[in-house]
């Protein structure tokens, strides 16, 4: 004690001091128990306070750290924060730091024909894998899945080859654009589009996983138009959909359970001549209806997201700036948040309850959807400069989220990277992804006028592949922060 | 008391010594007397008396007490050089003190009779030989003696040519010159050299003058036998005047008591010579009230740093600063100079705008009015309307979202759904594209003419029922667009589809009406590939129709060609889809402003509203009535669009109008039927004008020739009493001006408050 007393006043002539407790949820990186209060000096930055963690840790590779205090990120030095927020010296400063994220870098892009709307990724980590019963996924055989504009599905290795494609419109295939695709499970595919189907498909693999089948198992009708949105829960074999005719629809996935199709719906019903809608006699495919069409909303439903907790909770994201909850089990509206903006992508983050929702007005928010939050707004991460049109979860935190937009970038969001200004809470983008293709194109600083030809129309995070994201310049990308996965593995 | 007697005293001495100045003797010397100062050989005196230092001083006093008023001596003690000094500085000999009186008077320096000094001066070279003439010498090298004795020699003469001239003989009287009068060479006479010589020589120039005539000596030296007067000679004339000694110890009185300034430093009288007296004519003013002939001087502020010759650096203008400065109108300048740095006092050149601040003062003073003006001291903010700011009214579009490309040439009309879904435009290309909204994706396009633009396209109002209609070249085109769902396709062909029925249950034209020039047009189905493309009915109309408007119910459409060149009969046409019917309502063609330009039904009411280049008149449908008639005062309206709220419920009707003489006119139906607002914001012809069309917000917008459009808040409020508020929200540019179009559609999203422009450019922007 006395010693302390004499370090710190001698301290006093050179440098303020603070004592500080460095702690760590991540195992691999926690200091040892051992550990007490350092004494550092409060000029220090996120730098040299990284320097210091790396040096306790005696790490053979520096591993640069983020530093949380009281739950944001330390942006000044420890003496500015303290005077911001008139924290005394004298405090025992408890300080969380995490590892920080490294700049994704780009891995590969897979070029396609036309416009590229949706991707999943098929991985040991990616939810579809988890819910895989029977079927066994070897790690290194990750697949990318990418539905397109020109109505075809396709399956990629990681060595940007093409392993499987989905039959054509005239061999059961989509008969227009498709909007939304995902991984069931590893070897079942559900797709959906602006033919107002949504399809489920067989996935076989060839010896070697070279080659693959994709083949039409089930098409569900029930929609008046074009989906914009597909949510898988696998293991309850539930679908959710979001689509323009201001429903959203909850399927099942098995033929057994699902209804008899609308007969209005189906094509052949179709008074008009004809031509164009006999394509699809060839292949005849199972047809069923939904489980139920949820109707409530006003304008086109955006997004349709199962809880990531609880699958029988749906959330709904429409133009009519409202999200709504649904009991899935009865069918029945639960809650409805207005906002003041057209949302256009979901996404559910658990940890927080908290749902993050992108808007047409260049931001998302995120929004408590359980009855007792006061604000309709939490949050607002601002950064985009055109409509939010994908989100997805980080799967390294509970609280990263990467968001695509239509302004051509994907941008890397921390909620605890937060400020407050005059409208609230506003977070700040961590990162922000630009399109390769501008890149290559030689033009990656010319700033497109509403991100026109570099779209992102659709993104997808996940552990092992990294950040895939698919836009308007017909290619998938692939980012990946190096550092984070390295030390991981 | 003491000293004053003493010196009385001594003077009386010196007085004596005066008197005896020719007859010095030693003892009066070693006595102290003041005359020795005087003379040159005071040197010796004070050399020979070296011992008697106290008395020296005392004779130094004494001699300050003299009445002699040589006062210089005191400080000097070199009496001879300051006596050989005095004259030659030129100084006055005399100082100028003040009599009794207040009059100038001047006291003369005493003049010393024994003061020989420049006589003793020796020439060394002087010629001594005296008064002889120098003739004498004519015949010798020399011309005297010096005063040793030494030959002085004849000064060197003239060269031989010299000689040579004063030996040419002019004649007398020879001027050189040639008599006017006489044509001869003019020579003076000798009376006229004579006369020119005593001018030339200040002489009287008369003849016979004598200025030296024998003086006549009335008074003279020699005693005469009978003298004029006989009076002996007075005393006063040998004993000194007690008068005069009175008046000098006067003086001298004055000048100890410090009366008189005995000497002034020359500097000083130079500095009063020139002095110039400079009057403040409102040194002392006092306030005094306003008047018209009073005009107080003007308070300057004292001068800063800035207006220094020499001012420190950080008041210098950089090269930036100055540029800016000259670059200005002298009347937009802060101040009216510019800091110079000259240095030195000496550097400062001549004020170059004397002349013309004089000339201005000038012109000041004869312009000046007599009447005092009170100035408006209004505040220009407070000027300005009280608008809300922008920020306030949001949400509305501000940014460019997506630019929809695929059109060959201009797109000419967009049209947003009513679902909010899907775009349709028509272009130069002769297509009709039907695109994604959101992502700028085209859905559907369909060639509807190969060499005729598409003129208009709008979705038929209503979700029950897909229907696209189009103009292109003379035909009107309805579609469905194979976009939509197997039901509401059905849904729309039947609506189609119903009026063939109708048409061939219809009796058919007599021969005589189908005769006619302009019988109304039968509905035909259209040729395979458009059949195939989705295209339905085609409507044949003579004439080329530039706009569309559906009447909300989506029954009706009203078209208008507004070609110079066709009949008043047939511009105006209302189409019944149910019926397949089209029918010319208007026979003549509107009264003043030229063809029809555009129309559109009243949202709520059965009033047609027709514009033509001048005017809008409102027809009451169901009446068959001219209700109104607008003058927006525009030159040549373009396009114009009914407020979606309104109706008689909320506080009537509103209406804007863009016209390409560049006015967006705000139409309040209730006030007047002058337009309430005239905006003029374009530089450039306006070609749509736009509301929102959901009430939610309250929104409107125009497109112009300048490639940009302009977002406008516009709210109606349901109380008559309130006018509507605009407030110019937005200015949106990205279309790149073509052939010298800019914008030349506009569309609201139903919903959103999102614009869709259509660009002659050959692309459509989604703004939000």
């Amino acid at each position: 004690m006395s010693e302390d007393l004499v370090t710190a006043g001698a301290a006093e002539a050179v440098q303020r001091q603070v004592r500080v407790q460095l702690i760590s949820q991540e195992e691999d990186i926690a200091l040892p128990e051992s550990t007490g209060p350092i004494l550092v000096p409060t000029g220090l930055r996120r730098y040299a306070l990284s320097t210091l963690v790396n040096n306790l840790l005696s790490s053979e590779k520096p591993i640069p750290f983020e530093f949380l205090i009281n739950g944001t990120f330390l942006r000044t030095s420890i003496d500015e924060y303290l005077v911001d927020n008139g924290i005394s010296s004298e405090t025992t400063l408890e300080i969380e730091y995490v590892r920080a994220l490294i700049p994704p870098l780009h891995i590969a892009s897979f070029q396609h024909d036309d416009w590229v709307s949706a991707t999943d990724v098929l991985s040991t980590t990616s939810p579809a894998a988890s819910w895989a019963s029977g079927a066994t996924f070897t790690k290194g055989q990750e697949r990318i899945l990418s539905g397109s504009y020109d109505g075809l599905l396709r399956i990629w290795n990681m060595s940007s080859e093409t392993i499987a494609t989905s039959p054509a419109a005239a061999d059961g295939g989509h008969t227009a654009s498709i909007r939304a695709a995902k991984f069931v499970s590893p070897n079942q595919i559900a797709s959906a589009g602006l033919d107002r189907t949504v399809r489920l498909w067989k996935y076989t693999e060839g010896e070697g996983g070279f080659t693959g089948k994709i083949s039409p198992q089930l098409e569900l009708y029930g929609h008046k138009a074009g989906i914009e949105s597909l949510a898988v829960h696998a293991k309850s074999n539930r679908l959710l959909t979001g689509s323009a005719d201001n429903n959203v629809g909850f399927w099942s996935t098995k033929k057994a359970d699902a209804p008899a199709a609308p007969e209005n719906l189906l094509p052949s019903s179709n008074a008009r001549n004809t031509k164009r809608r006999k394509l699809n006699t060839s292949v005849s495919t199972p047809q069923r209806g939904p489980l139920a069409l949820l109707s409530a909303h006003t304008a086109p439903v955006s997004a349709a997201i199962f809880d990531a907790k609880d699958a029988t909770v749906g959330y709904s994201a429409s133009w009519d700036h409202s999200l709504r909850t649904w009991d899935l089990v009865t069918g029945s509206l639960v809650d409805t948040r207005t906002t003041s903006h057209s949302l256009l992508s979901l996404e559910h983050l658990p940890e927080l309850s908290l749902l993050a929702a992108g808007t047409a007005a260049r931001h998302i928010t995120l929004i408590d959807p359980r009855a007792s939050a006061t604000t309709v707004a939490a949050m607002t991460l601002r950064g985009h400069t055109n409509a939010v049109v994908s989100l997805a979860r980080d799967p390294h935190s509970t609280y990263g989220l990467i968001s695509g937009s239509h302004d051509g970038t994907c941008r890397i969001w921390d909620i605890r990277s937060t400020k407050t200004d005059k409208e609230g809470v506003v977070g700040e983008s961590v990162y922000s992804i630009t399109r390769k293709s501008l890149e290559e194109e030689g033009k990656s600083d010319s700033k497109r006028v509403g991100g026109e030809g570099v779209k992102v129309f659709s993104v997808c995070w996940d552990k092992t592949v990294g950040i895939v994201s698919a836009g308007e310049d017909k290619r998938i990308q692939i980012n990946r922060g190096e550092g984070v996965l390295s030390s991981k593995a | 008391m003491n000293p004053k007697a003493a010196s009385k005293k001594r003077k009386a001495v010196t007085r004596d010594v005066e008197e005896e100045a020719g007859v010095f003797s030693g003892d009066e010397l070693s006595k102290g007397n003041l005359d020795g100062a005087l003379s040159d050989n005071s040197k010796d005196l004070s050399d020979s008396e070296d011992d008697e230092s106290d008395s020296e001083v005392e004779l130094v006093d004494d001699f300050s007490d003299s009445e002699d008023g040589e006062e210089e001596l005191d400080s000097d003690e070199i009496p001879s050089d300051t006596e050989e000094v005095k004259p030659t500085a030129g100084d006055p000999n005399f100082r100028i003190v003040k009599d009794a009186n207040g009059n100038d008077r001047y006291l003369w320096d005493e003049i010393h009779p024994d003061d020989n000094s420049e006589l003793s001066e020796v020439d060394e070279n002087a010629n001594t030989i005296g008064d002889i003439p120098l003739k004498f010498y004519d015949e010798y090298p020399h011309i005297g003696y010096d005063i040793n004795g030494k030959k002085i020699m004849r000064p060197a003469k003239g060269e031989a040519l010299d000689a040579l001239l004063d030996s040419i003989e002019i004649p007398k009287g020879w001027t050189g010159l040639t008599d006017p009068k006489t044509g001869k060479p003019l020579n003076l006479s000798q009376e006229e050299l004579e006369l020119l010589r005593k001018v030339q020589m200040n002489e009287v120039p008369s003849e016979g003058y004598d200025p030296y005539e024998p003086l006549v000596e009335w008074f003279s030296s020699e005693k005469e036998i009978m003298p004029l007067s006989a009076a002996p000679e007075p005393k006063r004339r040998f004993v000194p005047s007690k008068h005069e000694q009175k008046r000098v110890m006067k003086l001298v009185k004055a000048i100890r008591e410090g009366r008189i300034l005995p000497y002034k430093a020359p500097e000083e009288r130079e500095d009063k010579e020139e002095e110039l007296i400079n009057y403040d004519l409102w040194a002392d003013e006092a306030e005094r009230p306003d008047h018209v002939m009073h005009i107080p001087a003007p308070k300057l502020p004292p001068p800063g740093y800035e207006e220094s010759y020499h001012p420190p650096p950080e008041y210098l203008p950089d090269s930036k600063e100055r540029k800016a400065w000259e670059q200005t109108d002298p009347e937009d300048r802060e101040k009216d100079f510019l800091p110079n740095d000259f240095g030195s006092l000496r550097k400062v050149p001549g004020y170059d705008n004397f002349v013309q601040e004089k000339f201005e003062r000038c012109l000041d003073l004869y312009l000046a009015p007599r009447v005092r003006r009170s100035k408006l001291n209004i505040d220009p903010e407070s000027l300005l309307p009280k608008l809300p700011s922008p920020e306030e009214l949001k949400p509305f579009p501000t940014a460019c979202a997506t630019v929809f490309r695929g059109h060959k040439g201009r797109v000419r009309s967009v049209n947003v759904d009513p679902t909010g879904i899907w775009l349709a435009t028509g272009g130069d290309d002769g297509t009709v594209r039907v695109w994604e909204l959101l992502t700028g994706r085209q859905l559907w396009s369909a060639k509807l003419s190969d060499d005729e633009a598409v003129n208009t396209v709008r979705w038929r109002p209503g979700k029950d029922a897909v229907v696209l209609a189009a103009t292109a070249g003379d035909d009107i085109f309805l579609a469905v667009p194979p976009i939509v769902d197997p039901e509401i396709e059905k849904a729309s062909l039947d609506l189609l589809d119903a009026g063939w029925g109708f048409a061939a249950s219809r009796p058919a034209p007599s021969a005589s009406e189908d005769g006619k020039k302009n019988a109304p047009p039968t509905w035909i189905r259209p040729e395979a590939a458009l059949v195939d493309a989705g295209v339905c009915v085609v409507i044949p109309l003579r004439y080329v129709p530039k706009t569309i408007s559906w009447h909300r119910r989506g029954d009706y459409f009203v078209t208008v060609c507004s070609g110079a060149s066709t009949p008043a009969s047939v511009a105006i046409s209302i189409h019944t889809v149910s019926k397949h019917l089209t029918q010319f309502p208007f026979r003549r063609r509107l009264k003043g402003g030229g063809p029809p330009q555009t129309a559109h039904f009243h949202p709520s009411k059965p009033i047609l509203f027709v514009a033509n280049q001048r005017s809008i008149r409102a027809y009451d449908l169901s009446r068959q009535l001219l209700v109104k008639i607008l003058q927006p005062g525009a030159r040549w309206i373009s396009s114009f669009d009914i407020h979606p709220t309104s109706s008689s419920a909320s506080g009537g009707d509103n209406i804007i109008v863009g016209s390409y003489d560049r006015r967006l006119l705000w139409h309040d139906l209730d006030l007047s039927q002058r337009p309430y607002k005239t905006l003029r914001y374009h530089r450039k012809a306006i070609r749509a004008v736009k509301f929102h069309p959901s009430g939610r917000y309250p929104l409107f917008a125009d497109a112009s020739d300048d490639g940009s459009l302009q977002i406008f808040h516009g709210s109606v409020t349901g109380d008559m009493l309130s006018n509507a508020t605009i407030v110019p929200l937005k200015v949106l540019k990205g279309h790149k001006i073509t052939g010298e179009l800019g914008v030349l559609d506009i569309d609201w999203h139903p919903r959103e408050a999102w614009a869709v422009s259509a660009g002659a450019d050959g692309t459509c922007r989604l703004w939000m």
